[in-house]
This record gives C-alpha cells, structure tokens and sequence, in this order.
C-alpha cells in the first residue's frame, strides 16, 4: 500500500507539471453571441430525415399518430425525440453545439416564446421564409398572432401548443386548494412542488401575495423568489421540477403542484384535476423552430405546414389537450367529441382566462435578468 | 538485455497512456483552462487568471459540501457493512454451484442502466408504496412520514448502486485465502471471532480499501440519486455543478468546482490510502519491511 502511495503520488505531480506547461496558452473565447449574418431556412423537396425535439406527451404517438402521417405522406422519416423537459435545462445541453453552428441533428426545436427569442437573439435560430409557411399563416389563430410578444411578426417562430400555468390539485386530499398561497399551507407540507422555470412559478407567487405585475421591481421578484426559498428550505415544497411534476401527482407523493394545463394526460388520474389560480394564471405558449445547423430544413417548413392543417391538428389537439392555434380545430372536434371542444382548458373563452397574462419577464436590463435568475438558480439548486 | 526488450515495457504502457491522455489530461487542460476564464455566457468568458472563480464556486455551498462528505462516506460504510458478510458467504460458505449463481444476483442489477434502477426506487420508495406502509407498521418511519425526499432515500441509493462495487473486490480478496490459515489459527486456540479478526480481515484488507475507493468516489461526484431521490435540501456537490452548467450556463464557476472536488477527493483518497497503508492490520506487509 506504501509503494501504491508513492506511486500515486508521483503520477499526480507528473500531472501537475503537464498541466502547468499546457495551461500557460491560449486566449480565444468561448461562448458569445456569433456575429455571422443570420441565416433564412431553405424551403425544398420533402425527403431524408427529419428530427423533431420536443416535450413528452405533447403529440399523438404511435402508428396512426400525426408523426407517422407526415411520413406516410411526404416519404421522409420522422426521428421525434422527447428530450425537453426544462427550456433551461434544454437550452444549457444544446447551446455548446448551437454554438458551434450545429444542432446535434435537430430540425425543428420546440421552446417556450421567451427561450425562442433568447436563442434568435443568440443568433441559434434560423430565419422562416413566411412564404413557405402558407398552410400556417392561412390557419394561424388570431388570439396567437396577436399575442406573440416575443415574436409578433413570427421571424423565427410559429406557436405550437399554447397553455395555461395554474395548480394541478387533487380533489380528494388537497380540494381545498384553489391559490398558490395555498400550496404553502403548513398541511401540505412536502407534499408540493413547484416548476424550475422562473417565469412560470415566480409571477405566480408575487401575484398571489398581491404584487402589482405591472409596477413590480426587481426587489419583489427577489424577494418572492427568497419565500420560495424558504418554503423549500423547510421542507414545505418537496421538489423543484421540470415537465415531470406529473410523476409525483400520478403516484400520489404530492396532491398539489403548479403545473401545465395541458398535462391530464400524462398525469393519467381522473381525482387530478387543473385549476386557475383565484389570483390568474400565465398565458404561454410554445413555439417551433429551426436552430442553426439543422439538416433538412425543406422537411421542416414542410413539417410546421402539415401542423396547421385543421385536420392535423385536431389529432393533435384531441390526444395533447393543450391551447391550439389552429383555427377550424373546434369545428371539427365538435363533431369527433363534443365535449372536447367545450373544454376550458382547449378552447379557454375569455371569462375562463380573465385574470391570466402572457409570460412576464423580469424587470430591467440583462444584468437585472440575470441577477433574478441567478438568484432562482440558488434556490432551486438547494 | 536487447534494445527491443528493453522497449517492451513501454510499448505495454503505450495505449494506457495514449488513452490517459486523450481522455484524462486533455480534458483536465481544458477543464483548467476554462475555470480560470471570466466574463458573461452571452459576452464570451475571456481567460484571464481569474482565480476568484474558486472560492466563488464554494461560496453559500457550506450545504452541499457537508452533504456530499456525510452521504457518499456513509453509503460506503453501510456498503461495506452489507458487502462483507456477503462477499463471505459466497467465497467461503456457498457450495461452488450456488457461488457462481450468487455472484451472478450480485451483478445481475448491471443488466439495467444505472438510470432506470434509480428510477425504479422512486416507485418502490413512492409514499404510498407497500414497502413504505410496512415501514411505517414497524414504527421505523413515522406514521406521517415518508422515504422518498429524505437523506435516507439518498444514502440508501448510493448503497444500493454502488455495493457491487465494494462486493466484488471484497470476494476476490476472500476467496483467495488459504482456508488453512484459518484452520491453522483455529488449531493454536485462536476462538473463531479471533481468526477472523487476526487472519481473515487482514488478508481481506487490500479488497476492502479497494472496495472503499471503488463505491466512495463515485458516491461522491453522484448527482443522480439526489436529484430522483431527495428533494433540493438533499442536493450534493454533484448538483450544484450539473446547475452551473446547464442552468446558470457559468462554465468557469462549474470547472473550478470540479477541480475543488477533485481535489477534495484526492486527498481523501491519499489520507485513506495512507491509513489504510499503516494501520496494524496490514501485518504482513508492515512486518516484512
């Protein structure tokens, strides 16, 4: 064991040494916006492979599924994988390869609007040819034209699913939940959760203690963000999580969780139900688009087309249960389910989505931003 | 002695340290390189010296890092705990038939990722899981109690992922002994406590320190089990770096914390090692120098 030590230790001075020559050079930069000019997507003949990123349970799967129709009908084959479960998370594993003007082989990405603007401005995304995008624009709902502030003119994104943040409670141990306030009542300790992503849970907490959205500076944010803090530290909110809140909710580890509109589906219990907070909710929506470096961007236009379609996108509506953006979808699911297009959380009317806004961002310049997030960061990462 | 045979050795050596560079030097440049870098994700981090990124990254980590030490250190001394007296009952007891099938169960696990089986616990260990109701019965958990989101869950799955690691060392070094030593010692009216403790142990010793790096230092720099198993007050070292990566997007702050750890591990591993080097029942070796 003497022996072993010395050699050890020889070896890790032989190291040190190898490192300290090497790492005297060198002083390029990594990270940082490119300055290339951006680039417009190329619309072309529909073949090869198309790859689709996306969030889990957020299309009809399987062979009658919207993906095998695209196949069947345009040749290509579609690789749809499900590896987004956090725009953070997400944009932090493929920023190095945006970076490097690659997608890891990705055609169409799927973010939340505010992430999508962030990656344009990073110069990831590539540009839509709005003349490509006939069968969009034709279809295009207006409650989603107007309400894109982060990309009104849909330069680099077409929505894809819109919906509502509020709390998945469940009825038969925590019915008495009806605002985030509530997921802090000292009964349902550790039996929460909250989102990771600071502009779904952030404005939620504020506005339930009665922040003005509006007027709200840097310290509410920071200080709603400190109450979370809190709560985690005493074990009162038992996890901070991504799309796979649901997991606790469906095995019944938690009753109560800020959570998406549309995620019944995935949560798969009839005693859970989603409910707008007394206080409102958050209006988002996701949107599809081209990051640099996708392959087969001809497929990929063709892709956003084949989503709008009415038909399409009724499939699609019917199995995800998220806001569409498609018009003509609740004509047609008035015929498949006439219960499904009455449901709120579909086709919420305005009564129904009264009290929700559009994503707020915080307030200030990028310093400002990034000090709240960083501070988010802090107390979510324990 | 020829010139070929003289280049043998080092032509033996050759992938090792073609592999250790490439995969382990290389990396480590980088990984220097870049935690001494500063600057903003979206402005570029520049290098420049900027020491200031180590005590930054143990900054309000006082948490983490006393959890990373007490979690990883515990999961090996409970899988020590475990391994031995199966290690011994495989290598010594069983019959050579049930040996191989023994060693099999021990490894059979590996057959599924690592990811999967620590997905698994999360639904045996689920609140309302029957394992939970029976712990709760036999008044270990408290009634309103739970498992999963708990230091224990954490500990327990460290234990749990990394034991065949401490097992299979252990029972190589078993079953290597000469079972006459034991009788030997029995025959010289040692008690079989005493054998055990003043033959078995010490000729087991090299297996056990190896068993203990082997389950530590991966216990150490796991996030995983934290992450699917406890809840942010759980949270190790390994998450915090996984965060400053993926969330915070601070690279410089990220790399100079997995030196610290690296470090931190290192001289763990020296101090252990060393210990182990000079404690009385490394016998034999002592007394021959």
């Amino acid at each position: 064991m003497r022996i072993m030590f010395r050699k050890l230790s020889i070896s890790t001075a032989t190291l040190l040494a190898t490192l300290g020559i090497v790492a005297c050079g060198g002083d390029d930069t990594v990270g940082g916006a490119s300055e290339e000019e951006i680039q417009v997507a190329e619309a072309g003949p529909v073949e090869g492979e198309l790859t689709i990123s996306n969030w889990p349970g957020y299309i009809d799967p399987g062979k009658d599924g919207s993906a095998a129709e695209f196949e069947e009908r345009t040749g290509a084959t579609v690789k749809y994988i499900e590896d987004i479960n956090s725009n953070t998370q997400f944009f932090g594993k493929v920023q190095p390869l945006l970076d490097q003007g690659e997608s890891g082989g990705r055609d169409i990405i799927v973010v939340t609007d505010w992430m999508a603007a962030r990656m344009y401005d990073l110069g990831f995304l590539q540009e839509l040819p709005q003349e490509d995008l006939k069968t969009v624009f034709d279809n295009l709902s207006p409650q989603f034209e107007s309400e894109g502030a982060y990309d009104p003119e849909h330069k680099f994104s077409v929505p894809w699913q819109g919906g509502m943040t509020g709390v998945w409670v469940n009825t038969t141990e925590a019915d008495d939940v009806t605002s985030v306030n509530d997921l802090l009542d000292p009964k349902y300790k550790g039996r929460v959760t909250v989102l990771d992503e600071l502009r779904d849970t952030i404005p939620l907490v504020m506005r339930a203690d009665g922040v003005d959205m509006e007027n709200a500076g840097k310290e509410d944010w920071l200080a709603a963000i400190e109450r979370v803090g809190e709560a985690i530290d005493s074990g009162q909110i038992r996890k901070v999580t991504g799309n796979e809140y649901t997991e606790d909710l469906t095995s019944g580890n938690v009753v109560a969780s800020i959570g998406w509109s549309g995620d019944a589906y995935l949560i798969g219990r009839d005693d859970v139900e989603w409910r707008r907070p007394d206080e409102g909710c958050n209006l988002w929506f996701d949107t599809m688009a081209i990051p640099v470096g996708a392959p087969n961007t001809a497929a990929a236009l063709e892709f956003m087309n084949f989503a709008y379609e009415p038909e399409v996108q009724a499939d699609i509506a019917e199995f995800v249960q998220y806001v569409t953006p498609v018009d003509g979808v609740r004509e047609i699911l008035a015929e498949r389910d006439p219960k499904l297009a009455e449901d709120p959380l579909i086709f919420p009317d305005e009564k129904f989505s009264a009290d929700c806004v559009p994503f707020t961002e915080p307030p200030g310049d990028d310093a400002d931003v990034q000090e709240v997030e960083e501070a988010w960061q802090d107390v979510i990462s324990g | 002695m020829s010139v070929r045979r003289r280049l043998v050795p080092y032509g033996l050596l050759g992938p090792g340290a073609v592999w250790l560079a490439l995969f382990f030097v290389v990396p480590m440049y980088f990984m220097g390189e870049l935690a001494l870098r500063s600057g903003t994700f979206t402005e570029g981090f520049t290098f420049n010296w900027e020491w200031g990124n180590f005590p930054d990254a143990l900054d309000g980590r006082g948490g983490q890092i006393g959890r990373t030490f007490v979690y990883s250190g515990a999961a090996t001394v409970l899988a020590l705990l475990i391994a031995y007296p199966l290690a011994y009952a495989i290598a010594i007891k069983a019959s050579p038939r049930w040996r191989l099938l023994l060693l099999f169960a021990v490894i059979a696990p590996f057959f599924t990722t690592y990811l999967i089986r620590t997905i698994a616990w999360k639904t045996i260990l689920a609140d309302a899981s029957p394992l939970v109701d029976f712990l709760q019965f036999a008044t270990l958990v408290p009634e309103d109690g739970r498992v999963l989101a708990t230091s224990g869950a954490v500990i327990a799955g460290l234990t749990y992922n990394f034991l065949p690691f401490m097992v299979l060392p252990i029972y190589a070094s078993l079953e290597r002994i000469d079972l006459s030593l034991i009788e030997a010692a029995k025959d010289l009216y040692a008690s079989a406590r005493r054998a055990f403790v003043r033959v078995t142990l010490p000729l087991t010793a090299p297996g056990i320190v190896a068993g203990g790096l082997l389950t530590f230092i991966p216990a150490f720099g796991d996030y995983v089990n934290a992450q699917l198993l406890g809840s942010p007050n759980q949270y190790m070292i390994g998450n915090r770096i996984q965060s400053l990566y993926l969330n915070d997007r601070n690279y410089p702050e990220a790399a100079a914390l997995s030196f610290l750890m690296m470090a931190a591990v290192l001289i763990v591993v020296l101090v252990y090692i060393r210990a182990a080097g000079t404690e009385a029942f490394m016998g034999e070796e002592e007394e021959a120098r």
